[in-house]
């Protein structure tokens, strides 16, 4: 009863505060940004750049080859700009990216050299034979160019291997359905950051207003304990995330999440968040000094959003971050058939340790309050 | 009136050494500099990635291995597990007599299908590097793109931090009521803010440098990075001292802080994963024009003039922001 007094009082209070108006303000903002600024989809094509430094004959076979993958089957003669000099390019588009050939080796090497983007100079050797020399920049691994070799294996054209390779069975796990769009796939980021870590910071904030305004004390002399105190906080800060995690995702998503999963998650990892928030407050005197440590705190947690953008950077050692697994299950919750076991496993979690903490926090405030 | 602004500026600085705040801050950027030295070679550039399982062929496994980041797992269940996630990786799968099948999500591009259904190819069929009609050509320079920008993200973050100092210091000096004082000692107003200023820009570029050393970024133009490192700097002191003057205590000056991260992050988003005709949308960001400086600078291939290009860009936004608010400025320093 308590517990639930400070907490309608906390609430009261925060209503009246700018701070809460700008959490409001700012998922507006987050939710213009995503509908107007953000495309449904990013420009993934792959550029292409290549100098056909063949006979006419070879040349006229390479564009055949292009012409019919190109999405209208028809080349067009381009400026491209590298290393501040302009070049005529032929350029294709197909599905999947955008290839350009140039006229002679000084655009191939501006690309390289100055662009800094891979090229390809296909030449005749001197037995005659067509040789491709990929310009790289240094940094590719081994992988990369042993991949690069063996598609040019002298055996790799042949029509029995292209036969073999086009009769392999290729399963797909998701037949009908739409994978996330990529303006879909930044909702887990703002989510993330917006509501659950935020939390960290703010109440580390709240904490540290408290304290300097000597409300601390004078809860010293009250009926109800610190843990009530520190709950009630909490709870104002998770009102404010579900309500600012809604705004963002209703109109972007509609009924697609599993909101049900959305609301115990933010609950449980906001809870988190926030008693870690809290436990950092509980070793400094203010918020200046607390700072450096919050500082720390959030530049590794913002870490997981490299891997999130780069799937192909995905180290173990960045799993064990808790935004990573703030990241996955927020995109689970709003894919279709998203994997809610996941998310309730990683809520269960994120509510065992945010207990744990809290208990730490409360057993040091208990101690620091009147500091 | 420099003796005074110098004096300023050392007494900020003993107040920020003596609450640590200096110190994490020329920290910081050697904490970044080492994981990005510690974690940017397990990036992974290759576009294929192959699941097997465990024991089921040795031998196609170490094939793959040479061209592929391989993971093996126990059996199809857990193969399953992995490649519906984000990533783009492909599962191969035995289909009975020494067949295979490929596993995918469905969404991914056609080329990535393309070369796992002929590395199983080449694997039966026994082709490898030898015999290419292929050749490599490299340029030597082994700093990685990603590298580059974490390293250019750092370098922006470091000169944030700058301008969150001064704003604290100020929300600090507000509490404590001293800026009331300051009106009746001897320094000018203009005095004050550069003296304070000062330590949001000797920090971030101590700190900036220590950080380009230990990454690596050693032949670089120093002095081309020390123009970007101060035209960010200016523009955050501009945001800390708006921060810090209009905000009468800590939470709202958190709370304000979150508005300067999300054009910092947008902008740097928007310029690497937008196509042209988005980029215009955030030519307004001055952190926009700073990392674009940066990476010509980190890349070590712009001229003096572009930098001054860049640079003076920003300089011009943060005049602009300077003429707008320099009315709430004063006032707030009343």
């Amino acid at each position: 009863m308590k517990l639930w007094y400070s907490f309608t009082k906390e609430l009261i209070l925060s209503s009246k505060s700018w701070y809460f108006y700008i959490e409001l303000g700012m998922a507006i903002i987050l939710l213009l940004v995503l509908l107007f600024v953000v495309p449904e989809d990013f420009d993934s094509k792959s550029e292409e750049y290549m100098y056909l430094d063949v006979p006419q004959v070879v040349k006229d076979r390479y564009r055949d080859n292009l012409k019919d993958e190109d999405l209208d089957e028809e080349s067009q003669m381009v400026e491209v700009e590298a290393d501040k000099r302009t070049f005529q390019a032929e350029f294709y588009e197909t599905d999947e990216s955008e290839i350009y050939i140039l006229d002679n080796m000084e655009a191939l090497n501006a690309f390289s050299s100055g662009e800094r983007v891979p090229t390809v100079h296909v030449r005749v050797n001197e037995e005659n034979q067509i040789v491709h020399t990929y310009y790289l920049q240094g940094y590719e691994t081994q992988k990369l160019k042993n991949l690069l070799l063996v598609f040019h294996n002298r055996k790799a054209g042949y029509d029995v291997i292209e036969d073999y390779s086009d009769n392999i069975p290729v399963r797909s796990l998701y037949q009908n359905i739409e994978p996330l769009s990529d303006r879909e796939n930044v909702i887990p980021v703002f989510l993330t950051f917006n509501g659950s870590l935020m939390s960290l910071f703010i109440i580390a904030a709240y904490i540290f207003l408290d304290k300097s305004e000597g409300i601390i004390k004078a809860y010293a002399v009250t009926a109800s304990s610190v843990w009530h105190y520190l709950l009630s906080k909490i709870g104002v800060i998770i009102v404010t995330s579900i309500a600012t995690s809604l705004i963002i995702t209703i109109p972007i998503m509609g009924l697609q999440p599993n909101y049900f999963a959305m609301l115990l998650f933010i609950i449980t990892s906001g809870f988190f968040a926030a008693s870690l928030g809290l436990y950092i407050t509980s070793f400094y005197k203010d918020i200046i000094q607390a700072f450096g440590v919050l500082y720390i705190v959030i530049v590794i947690m913002i870490m997981p959003n490299i891997s999130y953008f780069t799937p192909s950077w995905d180290p173990d050692w960045i799993k064990i971050i808790p935004s990573y697994v703030m990241l996955q299950s927020f995109k689970e919750i709003i894919s279709i058939n998203g994997n809610i076991a996941y998310v309730l496993v990683a809520s269960l979690g994120f509510a065992v340790l945010g207990l744990d903490i809290f208990i730490l926090a409360n057993h040091r405030f208990k101690k620091t309050l009147t500091l | 009136m420099i003796r005074k602004i110098f004096l300023i500026f050392k007494r900020d600085l003993k107040v920020s050494v003596r609450n640590f705040i200096t110190l994490y801050i020329i920290i910081v950027p050697i904490i970044f500099a080492v994981i990005i030295n510690i974690f940017s070679p397990g990036i992974n550039d290759t576009t294929v990635e192959i699941v097997l399982i465990e024991g089921e062929n040795v031998e196609q496994g170490e094939y793959f291995e040479q061209f592929a980041k391989v993971e093996f797992l126990n059996n199809l269940d857990e193969m399953e597990e992995r490649v519906k996630k984000r990533d783009n990786i492909i599962g191969v799968a035995p289909d009975g007599n020494n067949e295979y099948f490929i596993l995918s999500q469905g969404n991914e591009p056609t080329y990535v299908v393309d070369y796992v259904k002929n590395l199983v190819t080449f694997d039966h069929y026994d082709i490898n590097v030898e015999d290419s009609q292929a050749e490599i050509v490299d340029y030597g320079r082994d700093i990685s793109p990603l590298k580059r920008l974490m390293v250019n993200v750092a370098t922006i973050f470091t000169s944030v931090l700058g301008g969150m100092i001064i704003a604290l210091n100020i929300v600090e000096e507000k509490t404590d009521n001293t800026i009331s004082a300051i009106n009746l000692s001897p320094v000018s107003r203009l005095g004050f803010i550069a003296g304070k200023s000062l330590i949001g820009v000797f920090v971030p570029v101590v700190g900036t440098f220590l950080m380009l050393f230990i990454t690596g970024f050693r032949d670089i133009n120093y002095f081309h990075a020390f123009l970007m490192v101060v035209s960010s700097c200016i523009i955050s002191i501009m945001v800390g001292f708006i921060e810090g003057i209009n905000n009468d205590d800590v939470m709202n000056a958190a709370g304000n802080m979150k508005m300067l991260f999300l054009p910092l992050f947008g902008s740097i988003a928007g310029a690497e994963l937008l196509a042209d005709k988005w980029q215009p949308l955030f030519y307004w960001v001055p952190f926009y024009w700073t990392y674009k400086g940066n990476n010509l600078v980190l890349s070590d291939s712009g001229s003096l003039v572009d930098i001054m290009k860049y640079s003076g860009i920003v300089l011009v936004i943060s005049m602009i922001v300077f003429i707008v608010l320099a009315p709430r400025i004063r006032k707030g320093l009343e």
